[in-house]
């Protein structure tokens, strides 16, 4: 069993890239997702019924104690030349909350304590940590969150044993979708070159991998428009999916599997 | 989980949530109570309209099966009705305490049926006059989104019903366009708020806007309702069905 963790600044699309996952999991090429309990399920009722009718998932309670957050278990299966090929998968997504504390870099609450506690346990094999932001100043408040994450990370001893899969996401933005491809040179190193240094210098390099998801994805192979309609909400502007019909995420898997140590 | 009918004094809350419980149903069922019990507490058969709620905060069960894109969804909810009464200024005043009780009911509320009369300018089926005009509705409104503002800032979701709407639009052809189906319909909720929000709720923009930015809630979004349409009566609980009993 894979113990994986997501952590991410709010509204960087944490449980909405699950909910994708258990939703489309189903139709990759390569591997199918299956969710595997009642949490899970809920992920894929919460694709068919919220994202898929055009509206956004609400926040993860930030009020929740660290023994309340769903456990989400999938299977994921080889297809075709990898039929041998079988994980289980335990992830559990953690409130935006959790990673803006540690940005800012005051002493930890102890609910927070709690979180990071659970968060860098022996059995977590690795963390999924979502970032968002490619503007300027994002770079910067990554990069506190980062040096606050590895110190803890250190004192736990988990500096040198525990995978980060830094992810870029909602990356069918026009301004990103280029950079998908070459997530680590191409977005990375272009709009988040600290926090990437950061992460270089402190983490093994087997332990570290860059990737870049869209849960929305584009609107087609020949129509690279976002597959996504910005309105106006709390904190600006937050998308909803703008056509059902061509919804197809891009990546979605390839974080987890590399974090599954395969 | 509790959801808050709440509006000013004869703007048609307890006519709506009556005929929610309606069995000719399209995809919202109240399984509890049963209708015609239901009926006998609410509704005068001699004055043939419903009765006027007495009680400042009368909370029910309610039963009700939602059927959504993923299948049927039973939820057990707290049905806030609310009497108008309570939201004039002297009211308030002359009982503190109720007022508090009934604050704390609301904020304890993870949704809120704001219930709307429509204004004069846009009636097009009997007397206008009888009616607020579009400056004291949006007036009106004005206190809302600050009330809400000030005592339900981390409410989850605000709907935000204008009533009536066979007095002030075709109700067939908006449910026509509106309607719900979860095989699939014409329009998904974000098109489907942004039609209303343009078509009737474009004076209070601004107030929406202020309200989405200063609070916590989720989703304000807006509907237009009747009694006499069960496809527009039903959209705004198809939305809260969603979202609730996750």
């Amino acid at each position: 069993m894979g113990n994986i963790r997501v952590i991410g600044p709010r509204e960087a699309g944490k449980t909405t890239y699950l909910s994708a996952l258990a939703s489309f999991g189903k139709k990759d090429k390569q591997f199918s997702v299956t969710p595997i309990n009642d949490d899970s399920k809920k992920l894929l009722e919460l694709a068919e019924n919220i994202l898929k009718g055009g509206e956004r998932l609400e926040p993860t309670d930030a009020q929740q104690r660290v023994d309340e957050i769903p456990d989400y278990l999938f299977l994921i299966k080889g297809k075709k030349g990898l039929k041998n090929y079988k994980i289980d998968l335990n992830v559990k997504d953690y409130s935006g909350e959790i990673f803006e504390k540690l940005a800012q870099n005051n002493e930890l609450d102890e609910k927070t304590q709690d979180y990071i506690n659970h968060c860098l346990m022996k059995d977590v094999s690795g963390c999924l940590v979502m970032l968002t932001g490619w503007e300027k100043g994002e770079d910067r408040k990554y990069k506190k969150a980062f040096e606050h994450l590895i110190k803890l990370m250190d004192s736990r001893q988990r500096l040198k044993n525990l995978r980060l899969a830094i992810v870029m996401s909602k990356c069918e933005r026009g301004e990103i979708w280029p950079g998908r491809i070459e997530p680590k040179t191409d977005l990375f190193s272009l709009h988040l070159p600290e926090t990437k240094e950061l992460l270089e210098e402190t983490i093994p390099a087997k332990n570290l991998g860059f990737f870049a998801v869209s849960a929305f994805g584009v609107l087609g192979k020949n129509d690279p428009r976002p597959n996504r309609i910005d309105e106006v909400g709390r904190n600006g502007r937050q998308a909803v999916l703008r056509d059902t019909e061509r919804w197809q995420p891009y990546n979605l898997l390839e974080p987890l599997y590399w974090l599954s140590g395969v | 989980m509790g959801i808050a009918y709440i509006g000013d004094r004869f703007v048609g809350k307890t006519h709506l949530a009556l005929e929610l419980a309606n069995p000719e149903s399209n995809y919202v069922k109240v399984t509890y109570p049963a209708y015609n019990i239901l009926k006998s507490e609410l509704y005068s058969q001699e004055k043939e309209e419903t009765i006027s709620t007495n009680e400042i905060t009368k909370i029910r069960q309610l039963d009700l099966q939602v059927q959504l894109p993923s299948g049927k969804k039973n939820l057990t909810l707290d049905w806030i009705d609310s009497s108008g009464e309570n939201w004039r200024e002297s009211w308030q005043q002359q009982n503190p305490q109720k007022w508090q009780i009934f604050l704390d009911t609301l904020k304890q509320s993870e949704g809120i049926l704001l219930i709307l009369s429509p204004y004069r300018e846009i009636i097009t089926v009997g007397n206008p006059e009888e009616f607020i005009t579009h400056q004291q509705w949006c007036n009106r409104f004005e206190r809302w989104g600050q009330f809400f503002q000030a005592q339900c800032p981390k409410l989850r979701h605000l709907l935000l019903c204008l009533n009536k709407a066979d007095l002030f639009c075709d109700t067939q052809k908006e449910a026509k366009l509106l309607g719900y189906s979860p095989n699939g319909s014409e329009l998904n909720w974000q098109q489907r708020n942004d039609h209303v929000f343009k078509r009737y709720f474009t004076p209070i923009k601004q107030q929406i806007r202020e309200l989405n930015k200063n609070t916590e809630i989720n989703s304000v979004r807006c509907f237009i309702t009747t009694i006499k349409e069960r496809r527009l009566l039903e959209l705004p609980w198809l939305y809260l069905g969603t979202y609730l009993g996750y």
